[in-house]
């Protein structure tokens, strides 16, 4: 699904170059529940600003389900990223004066064909994370943990090959964070690829492997021996605390 | 399809903020508006004064005694003579008809109790072909009538009216000045004058009766010339000049005693006032548009600012940059169509009120809309495509930062 080789990202500013990825290399299967873990600086936006196709790399291979991307140009890589990329960004990044609706639709709105069935298929997507109820609502109508689910919703939309979370969790409280993570465990349950990029260790543990990187190279890709489930401290979170 | 829905996605963001649409489109409405008024004003007045050059007759010349520049032509000055046209005959090549008219303005005239009060005539036989006014009923006026000072007349449509009701006046005499003049004919009719006058109130008679029985004059008010040619028409106006000259003593600067009125002439006249508020006008209309495009621009590219989240997430869900592009295009052009409609309302409403508060010919056309979607699309274009291509220029990756 996503093969990683050699992986290498320099960015030059002033004749000065910078090397922030020193060759990366990994591959993830499809159907599996990956972390991207690293602290600031260590190239992890980097990594997924290539994995997520808006960016190029420097030199290496990458490989997306078949495709290698460093050799197309920006309207193939639009079009990839519209098919077989969902985004989930740490700030939600939802059109304000949009309805949830629109929001999660807007991604077919540049596929190749709008589909017939388009707002039955945000329907079924707000469905799934929970929201079926809200689809007439704005963002600002809506709390920061249901802002988020929209997002995903919208990443949902176009049935991708992989979802990309970027610190999904990053801007919510722990109950909204946790409810996040359970929509993204169950969606792994149905099968999907996620990529779950985070400098959070807490978070990166609900994952089924993490990648660890360090200045520019991967430190460490193991499984993951203790993962969190996000159902079961829901529950013991308790009933008393708001959505926030 | 795909296109449509970028297209559709630029203008529902303009539904979003309805007084930044507003600012955006605002200065095109008033060019818009500013465009169809001056065309309208000036297709008005351009009618108007075809009107005054067909009435004038557009190879006619007018030699008119007295100077000045807008003098009514009166019968007080006593220079210009018959002498002056046989002289312009001679002496002057290429023109077609010479004919010199007297007149009186205000004369009165009986046909047993019925009394009317009109403008007299004095005429050569070639007046008719010169103003190509003829007699519809009995005859003109002829070279017999002008040798022999016939005691003849033709009279105008409103006087057979006055004088005669229904009944036929040819052969009937009638009292003008106390002169018994039969009538021989009835001139065809022709309505008002541009300046509101009744043309068919006058009565023609032979130029030779009008000096010596009616007037009492050794001299004419002005003197027609017909050019086989417009285009010699500046030269022969210059001979004119010059031969009148001589034969009045005349040498400028010293004042004139006559004046030449051409088809070119009244027109320049006529457009005089009209002509410096047109080019205002269309100063303002072309400022506006401009001003106006400046504004859009400045908004739009305030707004890629403010939108580079947006347009990063567009661009992470797959727009690619042309399709912002068009997004940003399609905004600008939308705003500046609906500014255009906008703007021939507000000119078309501005137009009928003056036309209902002046007396300003205005005349609406099909040219200045079309005019004004060349221009709204060219300003919509023009100031959009910076904007647009700024906000396609942006990195993803850093807009969404």
């Amino acid at each position: 699904m996503i093969e990683v080789e050699r992986l290498e990202k320099t960015y030059s500013t002033g004749g000065l170059a910078t090397p922030v990825l020193k060759g990366v290399s990994f591959h993830i299967d499809k159907g599996e529940y990956v972390a991207i873990m690293g602290t600031s600086g260590t190239g992890k936006s980097t990594l997924m600003n290539i994995l997520g196709c808006l960016d190029k790399p420097t030199a290496g291979h990458y490989g997306l389900d078949g495709t290698a991307v460093g050799s197309l140009d920006d309207d193939a890589l639009s079009s990839l990223r519209n098919r077989k990329i969902g985004f989930v960004f740490q700030q939600f990044h939802l059109l304000e004066r949009a309805t949830a609706m629109r929001n999660v639709m807007l991604p077919l709105i540049y596929a190749e064909e709008y589909p017939e069935d388009a707002e039955e298929m945000a329907e079924r997507a707000l469905t799934a994370v929970g929201l079926a109820d809200r689809r007439r609502y704005r963002p600002n109508e809506l709390s920061g943990g249901q802002q988020q689910r929209v997002a995903i919703a919208r990443a949902l939309i176009t049935d991708p090959e992989i979802i990309l979370a970027d610190e999904p969790t990053g801007a919510l409280d722990r109950k909204s964070g946790l409810e996040v993570m359970a929509i993204f465990k169950k969606l792994h349950e149905q099968g999907r690829t996620i990529v779950l990029v985070t400098h959070d260790r807490g978070v990166a543990e609900h994952a089924q492997r993490i990648i660890l990187l360090k200045d520019g190279r991967v430190a460490e890709d193991r499984a993951v021996e203790e993962r969190r489930d996000p159902d079961v401290e829901l529950n013991t979170l308790g009933a008393g605390e708001d959505d926030g | 399809m795909r296109t449509q829905r970028i297209v559709w996605q630029g203008i529902q963001s303009l539904g979003t903020n309805k007084t930044r649409t507003f600012f955006m489109m605002a200065g095109t409405i008033v060019g818009i508006a500013a465009l169809i008024v001056v065309v309208a004003f000036g297709k008005g007045i351009e009618t108007k004064i075809m009107e005054k050059v067909e009435t004038f007759g557009p190879r006619a010349i007018m030699l008119i005694a007295g100077g000045g520049k807008n003098a009514p032509p009166d019968m007080t000055v006593t220079t210009l003579t018959l002498d002056d046209a046989q002289a312009i005959r001679e002496q002057v090549e290429d023109v077609e008809i010479v004919t010199p008219m007297a007149w009186r303005f205000r004369i009165n005239m009986k046909y047993k109790d019925n009394q009317n009060e009109a403008v007299l005539w004095g005429v050569e036989p070639s007046w008719h072909e010169a103003w190509s006014w003829y007699a519809v009923e009995g005859d003109g006026i002829t070279d017999q009538d002008i040798a022999t000072m016939a005691r003849v007349c033709v009279i105008g449509q409103t006087i057979k009216r006055e004088l005669f009701g229904n009944s036929n006046p040819v052969g009937e005499s009638i009292y003008v000045n106390k002169v018994r003049l039969t009538v021989k004919g009835v001139l065809e009719k022709r309505g008002t004058s541009p300046m509101g006058g009744d043309f068919d109130n006058r009565i023609i008679v032979p130029i030779t009766t009008a000096m010596r029985r009616l007037l009492n004059v050794d001299y004419v008010g002005a003197i027609r010339i017909i050019t086989k040619d417009t285009e010699l028409m500046p030269q022969q106006i210059k001979k004119i000049r010059a031969l009148i000259h001589a034969r009045h003593h005349i040498t400028p600067p010293e004042e004139d005693d006559f004046r030449i009125a051409s088809p070119v002439l009244i027109a320049r006249m006529a457009r005089g006032t009209s002509r410096t508020l047109s080019i205002l006008l269309i100063a303002l209309a072309g400022l506006s548009l401009l001003v106006g495009g400046v504004v859009l621009m400045n908004i739009l590219l305030i707004s890629v600012a403010e939108r580079e989240k947006e347009i990063g997430l567009r661009r992470a869900v797959g727009a690619t940059r042309g399709d912002i592009h068009l997004q940003f295009l399609a905004e600008s052009l939308t705003v500046t169509c609906i500014g255009m409609f906008a703007g021939c309302g507000l000119g078309v409403l501005i137009t009928l009120i003056l036309k209902q508060a002046t007396k300003v010919p205005i005349t609406l056309s099909w040219e200045p809309f079309v005019l004004s979607l060349t221009f709204a699309l060219m300003v919509g274009l023009f100031f959009g495509v910076q904007p647009a291509r700024k906000a396609a220029a942006l990195n993803p990756v850093e807009a969404l930062r």
